[in-house]
């Protein structure tokens, strides 16, 4: 009897598993259903709330449009896209559309599959002079621009304003430089007994450091004058950071939390952190769940030094010319609408990234959002300010994710008492062996 | 008497020591931001937003499906792949059999990340993306699975396929009439194993579909999770319990069944 | 005459032996074609790329013959990698063997009530990587964990599970210890409850007591068992990845970057496919060398009945 069951359960199963293996027909997302309709895929990462919001984004300009359908997919995180990409974007199975964070701006435009966004614009003579311009330069290389960029955001620093007046610091003055948030860090750690300051490690935080003295990562102007041949993190300028870092960590005033984005958000939420700096695009979300007043201010910079700005982060899109010509038009149509002033200022105000296009701060929707959350304004007006400078772009190479890593392991190693000076050289040294 | 309660109060606490993160996970997927952030152990009253916050915002039952068959199919096709297999290896004395055996174990020393690319172009050659075959068939044959039921198969006396030969038994016939239901036990666990192991893949998946019709759960989990954002951790959670409790109920209903099958092999002895 | 019949007899045997070989490869083809396509063939690509200069997507761009092995035994990381992936298996295989092989015996007794605990005690087989990782990555946050804040309730200052680079190793093994327990429980109760009562039995008549019996008859017989999870334990912690990638993504300071893990970084977060390849390859060897090793001193103790 049991036997039987047994048998037959297998028997079954074998059926059902061919059965499904039939059924299963390719469902393919790229091809044009409709005659009418041109069906365009982009594979994306947005997820969380973002990933809701970017998807009404999409099917807005999928209702407006008469004959482009975009289909779009979440290709988890950026690097889990750009894997894929990596294996696919040679192939007749590439999306018409990629999105990819800064980090890999120089494998893609250096890639066979990527067509240039410069070709678009220049055929339509598209006016490029409505959109920031330091925006465009993260991912402008010799002078064509090779991908348009979509979110934008820079680190920027958050206090605590109910703790600043607490323990004597003036809430609407916050410190500006090294030496400043080190006097503050001290006191709120006095008074209270908590940590004045923390960073996530993450080698962003460093390259914004630097930006923001208005000095360079790689020779060669950070890669864009020619292919780089020497980092120049542990010159002054970088040096200059670890010791800072390492002053506080050692004075107590500093504690890392971690080397996750959202690592230090929570013990600021709790009150056990006075500052930290974060992206700008969280800014929202941080301020809506905080039972206290927040504040934002620019990033410091050493004492004496003119803050230059910041660089960008976040992601831009890409054309590939894997795709018909039509599709690609169709991909090209969809790539304007995704900066236009609407929106942008849509995307901005339920985001906190900063509008990549500027009329889009005239926008009411956008107007509305920086009333309520007057500390998003503080990532813009940086950005205004920052000039046209390669510093500013951040360093161009296809190892750009692994310099990060590199930095944060030296970081590492200061929190825990190796000498801050001997941390980064040797960083320093690891990231001229992948230059070679 | 003494030594029976001894007994229960170690099993107790040794099952409150493992339990204790998956109780976590549930109470904290039911407690408001303000309680996760206050560091709360226990939500003050169930709440279920997290709750309806994933089954709004991604098709998860949708998703669960495509798990299931995708799980599914695998376990079926390592059953029989290697039921086959630890068969052959036990029960026909071919030249050859040790050296392919120790072959195929060889294959387990491969780290899995040095094959995920040359398996992903071999599914994009052969047009199996987006498809169950692609998502399945690498994972058909399991080592692991051979050796296990080779071990099991070994176990069964020679009497009883000897006299099986003497009353004209063939090889086929052998094989599902005694082999396969004399372990039972061996073969309820891989069941449970393949289809566990298959549920939880990630990167897989992600790779050789490109369509929300073929997406898996987990990542639906993943596109919970915001990259760069805060996590809400309640709704973390929530998702976590949400993948946790359909392999959880199977290991509870497939226990009963491997308990059973080890308990007949323990009196066969 | 005899030599005929001899000639006879070996033709036989022969004719017999091809057509066994022919069923037995009948029987293991569905096997050896899949092993082939996706595991052989990507371990011989893996070799290949080993020897070039490899984009992530399995472009060969240059032949550069020993270079990558070259440049990997140069790096302090790949060091620091080993010894890492050394100490993590140093942790986690003695570590969750012990504690599965205990909550084996203790559910193994003939009590009331048991089925929950044994049910309970395997619960960790239903539990993802990503989903456990992620349970742990809360349970280990340094201000809102469960762990800290119960310690600090208790009067203790917190620990850096996640950030110190002295601790991160152990957390992760804590990690993947728990998540190993399930399938270690159920393999070995199995193997405790195969062993013939009547041993037990005559060592009762005996006069032997509980340890005894558990150190004289249990953990012998269960040797082929435990011999069996051993070697799933060391190939299972030679191999972590998901815990690292959701708890430290490596760090701090590259302590928890296991030469798995610094592998998929490579491979794809950083494009280099081709000495991610050289790092597979050793990583095989040095498994492959540590289950010899294992059956070399394993055998000798194993007892089989």
């Amino acid at each position: 009897m049991n036997r039987n069951i047994f048998g037959s359960f297998l028997f079954v199963s074998l059926i059902v598993v061919f059965g499904l293996m039939a059924c299963s027909n390719k469902t393919d997302g790229g091809s044009e259903e409709d005659n009418d309709i041109i069906s365009v895929t982009f594979w994306h990462s947005m997820s969380g709330e973002n990933g809701t919001n970017f998807e009404e984004i999409v099917e807005e300009f999928n209702n407006q449009s008469d004959n482009i359908h975009i289909e779009s997919v979440y290709q988890g995180s950026y690097t889990d896209l750009i894997t894929k990409i990596r294996a696919m974007g040679n192939t007749d199975e590439a999306p018409a559309i990629i999105q990819a964070s800064g980090t890999n701006r120089k494998y893609l435009a250096e890639s066979d599959f990527v067509e240039p966004m410069q070709k678009f614009i220049d055929e339509e003579d598209f006016d490029t002079s409505q959109l920031e311009e330091n925006a465009l330069n993260r991912y402008v290389i010799e002078d064509t621009l090779y991908s348009m960029p979509f979110s934008t955001s820079n680190a920027v620093m958050y206090y605590n304003k109910d703790m600043f007046r607490e323990v004597g610091l003036d809430p609407d003055n916050p410190p500006q430089t090294f030496s400043e948030i080190e006097d503050a860090a001290q006191k709120i750690k006095d008074a209270t007994g908590n940590y004045g300051f923390t960073m996530a490690t993450i080698g962003w935080y460093f390259e914004q450091l630097l930006a923001n003295q208005g000095e360079l990562y790689l020779d060669n102007d950070n890669g864009f004058s020619g292919e780089p041949t020497k980092s120049l993190v542990n010159e002054e300028a970088g040096q200059g950071i670890f010791q800072w870092l390492d002053n506080m960590n050692k004075a107590e005033t500093f504690k890392n939390y971690g080397s996750d984005w959202e690592d230090p958000r929570a013990p600021f939420l709790a009150g056990q952190v006075g500052i930290y700096f974060d992206s700008s695009a969280n800014i929202r979300e941080v301020v809506k769940q905080a039972p206290f007043e927040i504040a934002t201010a620019p990033l410091p910079v050493p004492d004496g030094v003119e803050p230059h700005g910041a660089t960008v982060g976040g992601n831009s899109n890409y054309i590939t010319n894997k795709v018909s010509e039509e599709e690609q038009k169709a991909a090209w149509e969809f790539i304007k609408y995704t900066v236009s002033p609407g929106v942008q200022a849509k995307w901005a105000s339920v985001t906190g990234y900063f509008p990549v296009t500027k009329a889009a701060n005239e926008e009411d929707v956008l107007k509305e959002t920086y009333d309520e959350f007057p500390q998003m304004l503080t990532a813009v007006e940086v950005n205004n300010k920052t000039p046209a400078e390669p510093a500013m772009s951040g360093p161009l190479s296809d190892d750009g994710e692994q310099f990060r890593s590199i930095i944060e392991a030296a970081q590492e190693k200061v929190y825990e008492g190796e000498d801050p000076k001997k941390a980064l050289d040797e960083a320093a040294e690891k990231i001229n062996d992948l230059l070679k | 008497m003494m030594r029976k309660i001894f007994f229960y109060i170690i099993l107790c606490i040794s099952a409150l020591l493992l339990f204790a993160p998956i109780l976590y996970a549930v109470s904290a997927s039911f407690m408001t931001p303000q309680e996760i952030y206050a560091g709360a152990l226990f939500p003050s009253s169930i709440n279920f937003d997290a709750y309806k916050e994933v089954v709004n915002s991604i098709p998860l039952f949708h998703f669960l499906w495509v798990s299931f068959v995708m799980s599914f199919m695998v376990m079926v096709g390592q059953l029989a792949v290697s039921s086959l297999s630890a068969y052959a290896f036990v029960f026909i004395p071919f030249k050859g059999r040790n050296l392919i055996f120790f072959l195929f174990l060889s294959t387990m020393l491969i780290p899995w990340e040095a094959t995920i690319i040359p398996n992903f172009l071999t599914i994009m050659k052969l047009d199996w993306l987006n498809t169950y075959q692609g998502l399945t068939f690498p994972f058909f044959a399991l080592p692991f699975g051979i050796f296990l039921l080779r071990q099991h198969f070994l176990t069964i006396p020679k009497e009883i396929w000897e006299s099986a030969q003497v009353d004209g038994c063939s090889r086929l016939r052998f094989f599902y009439k005694f082999a396969l239901p004399l372990s039972k036990s061996s073969l309820s666990a891989l069941a449970v194993y393949g289809f566990l192991t298959t549920w939880n893949k990630y990167l897989w998946p992600l790779l050789v579909t490109n369509d929300n019709s073929v997406r898996t759960v987990q990542i639906g989990l993943k596109m919970l999770i915001a990259q760069e954002g805060s996590s809400q951790w309640n709704v973390v959670m929530a998702a976590v319990v949400v993948i946790l409790l359909p392999t959880l109920f199977l290991l509870f209903i497939g226990i009963k069944y491997i308990r059973e099958g080890l308990t007949a092999g323990a009196v066969k002895g | 005459m005899g030599v005929v019949k001899k000639e006879v007899n070996v033709k036989k045997q022969r004719k017999k032996e091809v057509k066994l070989f022919g069923v037995g490869m009948l029987y293991l083809l569905p096997a050896i074609i899949l092993l082939s396509v996706f595991l052989f063939y990507p371990m011989f690509k893996t070799l290949y790329f080993s020897f070039f200069e490899v984009q992530g997507g399995g472009t060969v761009e240059r032949f550069v013959g020993f270079e990558n092995y070259i440049s990997l035994f140069k790096s302090s990381e790949f060091k620091e990698s080993l010894k890492a992936t050394f100490l993590f298996v140093l942790y986690v295989v003695p570590g969750e063997i012990i504690v599965s092989l205990f909550l084996a015996v203790i559910a193994s007794e003939k009590m009331k009530g048991m089925g929950f605990f044994r049910t309970i005690f395997s619960s960790t087989l239903g539990v993802s990587v990503a989903a456990g990782a992620t349970i742990f990555l809360f349970i280990f946050h340094p201000s809102l964990g469960a762990i800290n804040n119960v310690l600090g309730f208790l009067g203790f200052g917190p620990i850096e599970w996640l950030t110190s680079s002295k601790i991160a190793l152990i957390s992760v093994a804590i990690t993947t210890i728990w998540m190993h327990i399930g399938i270690n429980f159920i393999i070995l109760l199995g193997g405790i409850q195969n062993i013939p009562e009547e041993m037990y039995e005559s060592a009762k008549i005996d006069g032997a007591g509980y340890f005894s019996r558990l150190f004289k008859i249990t953990i012998p017989m269960l040797s082929p068992v435990l011999f069996f999870v051993s070697m799933i334990a060391i190939i299972g912690s030679f191999q972590t990845f998901g815990q690292i990638d959701l708890l430290t993504g490596g760090g701090p300071d590259n302590s928890t970057n296991l030469i798995v893990y610094s592998i998929y970084k490579q491979a794809f977060s950083y494009g280099h496919f081709g000495f991610a390849s050289a790092q597979a390859i050793i990583l095989f060897f040095i498994i492959l060398l540590a289950t010899i090793v294992q059956f070399r001193f394993g055998e000798r103790k194993v007892h089989y009945q």
